[in-house]
């Protein structure tokens, strides 16, 4: 059985309570919704990219401790990354939290890899990576993404 | 003891005995149930309304009695009135379809409550796409109670039906359902109740409500998973075009043209869900062997002990204070999200829904993106109640 104390890690508590990047900023350049048609989570991203860097990572809405601190977590380790550099994270966390893989972890996504244990919780999986969605959405200049 | 008689009830949860809080969303089915589904495909498993061989014979006989245990369970004045659907939601679209789109126009308005499920919304606004009519909605208060001062002018010359939840699936709260019905008769408009939670908790009686139409879901009061009936009173059903074209709902076909078979038939085209429909009938002959009376005094039991066990969790706040409520507990916790109470709990073994429970209007209202929501049913207990006030606890302290 799978442990509680497994998913909600100290670093995951700890994020939830103090959401890095948290809140709607003054401006942005990219923006998108991130919506579990399932559960109702809404989360808003903003960025704020120039000349194919990401400047700002900034993240809105209401959600579990698992989003908020994947979204926390994400705002992090995306920000001064070129645009393909975080498509290269995304694609490695994609591959993290996919339920079929043995991954337990890859060095380039850090803290990130914090999540892994969510994969124990399957109905939870999509909390953690509904943020990621949306901000792949933000920067293809798409207006929102689910997790469908 | 009733308890006793859900086998489903008895299985562990991460080692925990599982504390089944989840009713609103599909009630555990008796062993009575089982036994009669199980029987049809054991010892009368055959096609109905067709052979002239025995086994179609008994398995037709159990399928109509089903059909009449029912028409018994709401006191529908036949079991004709009774046409088997597979839920709520099948029976709503098809008044939507039928009745209703048969006597619509440009302009002309249908009116809902902000209570209802998204399953009495989405299908009249389809409507309203494919008509041009227009939506209109009976407001609703802190309370979680439906707000009646301007029914006079929401039901004016241009309403043309009325559909409203008996029981709200998301906060439990009971509506005036003869009060509505009154109103809407009074001014010429015919009305659906949406029956879905009401028949786990109350005693329904078509007749005295006096509604033209009620949808009943199966799984809900303990019947098998896609099953149902919607009542309609006999001149809407015959006055009706058929729903779906096929098999069983016609008594002549030729290629120039087909001729209806009679009412329920013309209704339940292609061969139904046999088995489901006599487990159906199970549940409502198992209700009505308990007895609703019973049923309802256990509820309220329940209800009264859940509230204030509930009050004990500090920063806990019930969504949803009607004055008349089913034992449903729509409640948030601050500093925890509703899903994250969901995960935990269930590692003490509670199965609670968490969300928007298919009813994103109420949410809104609120200004909530969800709640957690432990429904009860009269085989739960007031241990149960107190497993789940530990395990709250627990998930308060792990975000302490």
């Amino acid at each position: 059985m799978p442990d509680l104390n497994q998913l909600y890690k100290q670093a995951i508590l700890e994020h939830n309570r103090n959401p890095r990047n948290f809140g709607k900023p003054d401006e942005w350049s990219h923006h998108a919704t991130g919506l579990n048609a399932l559960c109702g989570d809404l989360v808003e991203v903003y960025l704020n990219i120039e000349g194919g860097v990401l400047r700002a990572v900034h993240y809105a809405g209401e959600s579990c401790a698992i989003a908020t601190a994947s979204a926390s977590m994400m705002t992090e380790i995306s920000t001064g990354l070129s645009v393909a550099q975080w498509q290269h994270k995304f694609e490695l966390f994609k591959r993290l939290m996919d339920k079929n893989s043995q991954h337990q972890s890859f060095d380039e996504l850090g803290q990130v890899n914090t999540l892994v244990t969510v994969k124990k919780f399957p109905s939870r999986i999509k909390s953690a990576t509904l943020c990621w969605h949306a901000m792949d959405a933000a920067i293809q200049g798409l207006p929102d993404a689910t997790t469908e | 003891m009733l308890r006793a008689q859900f086998p489903g009830l008895n299985v562990q949860v991460h080692g925990k005995p599982l504390v089944y809080l989840d009713n609103a969303a599909t009630a555990q089915r008796p062993q009575v149930v089982l036994d009669a589904m199980n029987d049809y495909y054991l010892h009368h498993n055959a096609n109905i309304h067709r052979g002239v061989h025995s086994l179609s014979e008994s398995a037709t006989d159990l399928y109509e009695q089903a059909r009449v245990s029912m028409a018994q369970l709401i006191n529908a004045p036949s079991e004709k009135d009774l046409i088997f659907v597979r839920g709520c939601t099948e029976g709503v679209n098809l008044v939507a379809q039928t009745f209703v789109r048969s006597r619509i126009k440009a302009g002309d308005e249908i009116l809902i409550s902000h209570l209802e499920h998204h399953s009495n919304i989405v299908p009249w606004q389809i409507l309203c796409e494919q008509t041009g009519a227009v939506l209109k909605v009976i407001p609703m208060n802190q309370q979680g109670e439906l707000v009646l001062d301007d029914l006079d002018q929401l039901i004016n010359p241009k309403t043309k039906f009325m559909s409203v939840v008996h029981v709200s699936n998301s906060l439990g709260t009971v509506n005036p359902i003869k009060q509505l019905v009154q109103a809407a008769h009074d001014k010429g408009v015919p009305v659906l109740v949406d029956g879905a939670q009401a028949t786990p908790h109350l005693k329904v009686d078509v007749q005295d409500l006096d509604c033209d139409f009620y949808t009943v879901s199966g799984h809900k009061m303990y019947g098998p998973t896609g099953t149902g009936v919607v009542y309609g009173k006999t001149e809407h059903l015959e006055a009706m075009p058929p729903y779906h074209g096929g098999g069983e709902m016609i008594s002549k076909v030729t290629f120039e043209s087909t001729v209806y078979n009679a009412v329920p038939a013309k209704f339940e085209a292609g061969t139904p869900n046999i088995a489901g429909g006599i487990g159906l009938g199970a549940a409502a002959e198992f209700m009505l062997s308990i007895g609703l009376e019973k049923i309802i005094a256990r509820d309220q039991q329940l209800r009264v002990y859940a509230e204030q066990a509930l009050a004990q969790v500090d920063g806990l706040r019930i969504i949803g204070n009607a004055a008349d409520k089913a034992p449903v507990f729509s409640f948030v916790i601050d500093g925890v999200h509703a899903h994250d109470i969901g995960t935990i709990i269930d590692h003490y073994g509670v199965a609670v829904r968490t969300g928007h429970h298919c009813t994103m209007p109420v949410f809104q209202f609120y200004g909530l993106a969800g709640t957690c929501r432990a429904s009860l049913a009269f085989y739960n207990t007031e241990q149960e109640v107190d497993v789940l006030v530990e395990s709250l606890l627990k998930a308060k302290a792990m975000f302490a």
